[in-house]
């Protein structure tokens, strides 16, 4: 079946994982989600520069700038002669480097370094550099990001490697088993039903997404079990256990009952009895209820509310709410499930480009639509919906529960849509 | 080091200054690039994005792509998009990767035309300038473009060449001595107005990027140029207002720091010189005045500085001796200021206590 070149398409004719055929790109000005520059950010004390051309180096400092964090940024700008004679770009860089350190009143424990696309383009010699920059700085810890779109629709992205990179550093130290650690995400653990069953059975709990100092950040390595519970720090929660010789559990937020239940007792801790049958009961409870308030309004949900937004439609219209339209532009190998069922069940659920070309026209309707995600607010042009990103650190029973709760205040009460999605990194300090 | 910054971010850059000049258009301006250039526009250098549409796009270039020079998928993604979405006109803007592989924007603008038998130009940007260079290089090519020998003159009819929201917040400009605007370059705008832009007999270059424009519709059509803001409806040349050298200084686009200091020169008689932190500046400063490119520059001219005149930012690198009076600008401190941001038109509202 061929993917689609329109804007939307028919999950009934859709094709996995890739609904839409990849053409010029819209971007809608919706800033929620994260970027490298947050995530970076998310290492106490570490200081981050970047090493690129102009306009480009315009999107990571205003995000600094606009995080009130310009303190804990240096730039080095690339410029045609950096390009043009053979062994400039390294020299650029480690000097660059070297001189941003150098201007800064105390050098930071930790630095993360951002070379570009042209740095790969150009064959540029990145060990040559950490080497040179490692003996100038013995007592710098440097962190290998990339800013490197270029190579995002193969492979890995730039903010799975980073926080692999940012990984990499904390120390393999003497195994604590009553520690476990969250890692991966952007959001702290919340709403949390394993950070519940950890309070319950007395483990200590860190999250590298919550760290106030960095060795708080450096003692993640204690950890006898880590938790990941979002798509793109899989790759780093993987590395980090391996090298660490301890065991994950990689469980993003799911609205599916039976994938909590076996998530929730695949962790090998003690679950309270009843805590299943009480758990489902409570959010059947909470669903009932959300349909009794908005009826047979409409709902949108976009890809960037949770890790698994197929899930969440699939639970809405098992549970009789009227979802209408799913925002997204791939679909995770953890949703083939749910886009199966969706596929055969619901075959009229109209998947949504938010990249295409025609999204720079949206068609809004009139009536009132409960929007779930920023993306989703701004295309439907609603001022009814979830402010929330990345599944809010939510999982399990209560974070199912708390979801749905968040559905139903953002039926009763508008927000200020323009003033909102703007911003960049929910979550973070906004200065603007 | 020059090309190293502590605290400052860098102005705007050339691929956004493109678009932002052409974004009231009726035009598809196309970005020949990964991602992130699109992002960072409209985020940081665009206060349009929300109420108004306009055709602005990039490739997604992957790293296949680029390698290989597949120009065949760009061709095709755009033609679909010209299809679907109807533009007046195309244009292309370059990015690193394109410009490294050398990429022939000209040669696909032929096939463009060909294929959609709409006019299509190339911009000449690598987002390695600054917004005024994309500016002015977006002006110039639509110019060259799209302009036609006008049906017929408008007496004392003026453009304002030069004008996006990088620099400015209105366009509520006076003009006394019976002259009118014919068309604004290109802010509140059209692609009808400014496509009678041939009718006027005068240009008014507000910025440095719409000097160039001004060069070819002075050899094309016979329209002479000044450069300046009109201030209290005069229309006159900033540099034929002499200055002499102090310790009073004006950090910001050239032009506009250029006219603010013939502002104050004629209303207060204080000297002020202009520190030319934008790239265009060619025939623009006056001996008292200087280039400075970079935060290391900048900071080390501000050094006996007395007053200075600049974006909050610029507070960062001054000396704290200095009287400072702040006059945000949007291709500096991006969404930071923009609350604050005056009209530059009426210059009594925020140049106090000089």
């Amino acid at each position: 079946m061929p993917t689609s070149s329109d804007d939307r398409v028919r999950i009934g004719d859709a094709e996995f994982p890739k609904p839409f055929v990849n053409g010029l790109e819209f971007n809608a000005p919706v800033h929620g989600t994260w970027n490298i520059v947050h995530i970076g950010f998310r290492i106490p004390e570490a200081h981050q520069i970047y090493i690129c051309a102009d306009n480009c180096l315009r999107g990571v400092v205003m995000t600094a700038a606009e995080m009130g964090e310009l303190g804990r940024f240096s730039s080095v700008v690339l410029e045609e002669d950096d390009m043009t004679h053979s062994g400039r770009i390294e020299e650029t860089t480690v000097e660059g480097v070297t001189d941003c350190l150098n201007k800064l009143a105390k050098i930071p424990p930790v630095v993360i370094i951002f070379p570009v696309c042209v740095h790969r383009f150009m064959g540029c010699d990145i060990g040559y550099i950490y080497k040179q920059l490692e003996e100038r700085f013995p007592d710098v810890k440097f962190i290998r990001g990339f800013m490197d779109p270029v190579m995002q629709k193969r492979g890995t992205t730039p903010d799975q490697r980073l926080r692999k990179a940012m990984s990499e550093i904390i120390p393999s130290l003497p195994v604590d088993i009553d520690t476990v650690a969250f890692a991966g995400s952007d959001m702290p653990a919340v709403n949390n039903d394993f950070k519940t069953i950890l309070g319950i059975n007395g483990k200590t709990v860190k999250d590298t997404a919550g760290c106030k100092s960095l060795d708080e950040y450096l003692s993640i390595g204690a950890s006898s079990l880590f938790i990941c519970q979002y798509p793109a720090g899989l790759m780093a929660t993987q590395t980090i256990t391996k090298r660490l010789e301890r065991r994950f559990i990689y469980a993003p937020l799911s609205f599916s009952f039976e994938t909590v239940k076996e998530e929730l007792t695949a962790s090998g801790l003690d679950i309270p009895g009843g805590f299943f049958e009480n758990g489902i009961k409570i959010c059947s409870d909470e669903v009932n209820k959300l349909k009794d308030l908005i009826k047979d309004t409409p709902v949108a949900i976009d890809y960037t509310v949770a890790p698994k937004p197929l899930s969440l439609a699939r639970f809405l219209l098992d549970n009789g709410i009227n979802v209408k339209t799913v925002y997204l532009d791939g679909i995770d190998g953890s949703e083939e499930e749910d886009f199966g069922y969706l596929k055969t069940n619901y075959p009229d659920l109209i998947l949504h480009s938010t990249i295409h070309v025609s999204d720079r026209r949206p068609v809004r309707s009139s009536e009132k639509v409960l929007a779930v995600g920023q993306k989703a607010a701004w295309f439907e042009g609603t001022e009814y919906f979830v402010n929330m990103i990345e599944g809010g650190g939510f999982y399990g029973f209560e974070g199912i529960a708390e979801f749905i709760r968040q559905m139903e205040d953002a039926f009763v009460n508008a927000k200020d849509l323009r003033d909102i999605v703007p911003r960049k990194g929910l979550g973070c300090r906004s200065c603007i | 080091m020059k090309k190293t910054y502590r605290i400052l971010p860098v102005y705007t850059g050339d691929v956004s200054g493109a678009a932002s000049a052409l974004y009231e258009l009726g035009g598809m301006t196309v970005i020949h690039d990964p991602s992130g250039c699109n992002s960072t526009y409209n985020t940081h250098d665009e206060t349009r994005w929300f109420d108004q549409e306009s055709l602005i796009y990039i490739s997604g270039l992957n790293d296949i792509d680029a390698i290989t020079g597949n120009d065949d998928k760009f061709i095709k993604d755009i033609c679909y998009a010209a299809e679907k979405m109807k533009p007046l006109f195309i244009a292309l803007a370059n990015s690193p990767l394109p410009y490294l592989n050398g990429t022939d924007f000209k040669g696909i603008c032929k096939v463009l035309e060909e294929k959609t038998g709409l006019p299509c130009f190339y911009v000449n940007t690598n987002a390695m300038h600054d917004y005024s260079k994309g500016q002015s290089e977006a002006f110039l090519s639509f110019a060259k473009k799209m302009l036609k020998d006008p049906a017929k003159k408008v007496k004392n009819g003026v453009n304002i060449i030069g004008m996006t929201p990088l620099d400015f917040t209105s366009t509520d400009i006076y003009i006394s001595d019976g002259y009118g605007i014919v068309s604004n370059w290109s802010l509140n705008t059209s692609f009808e107005n400014v496509m009678r832009a041939p009718e006027a007999e005068l240009n008014i270059a507000v910025s440095s990027s719409g000097i160039a424009a001004c060069e070819y519709m002075k050899e094309r059509f016979g329209i002479p140029y000044v450069k300046g803001l009109p201030w209290n409806g005069k229309i006159r040349d900033y540099m034929e207002v002499e200055r002499k050298a102090s310790q009073k200084y004006i950090v910001g686009e050239t032009v506009i720091s250029g006219s603010l200091a013939a502002y104050l020169k004629e209303t207060t008689g204080e000297d002020y010189n202009v520190f030319a932190s934008t790239e265009i500046t060619e025939g623009l400063l006056l001996d008292c005045d200087k280039r400075c490119h970079g935060e290391e520059e900048i900071e080390e001219a501000l050094k006996d500085a007395e007053v200075i005149i600049a974006d909050p930012m610029v507070k960062y690198i001054s000396p704290a001796s200095a009287k400072f009076i702040e006059l945000p600008h949007f291709a500096m401190s991006g969404r930071l200021y923009r609350k604050q941001i005056p009209n530059l038109m009426n210059p009594e509202e925020y140049i106090h206590g000089t």
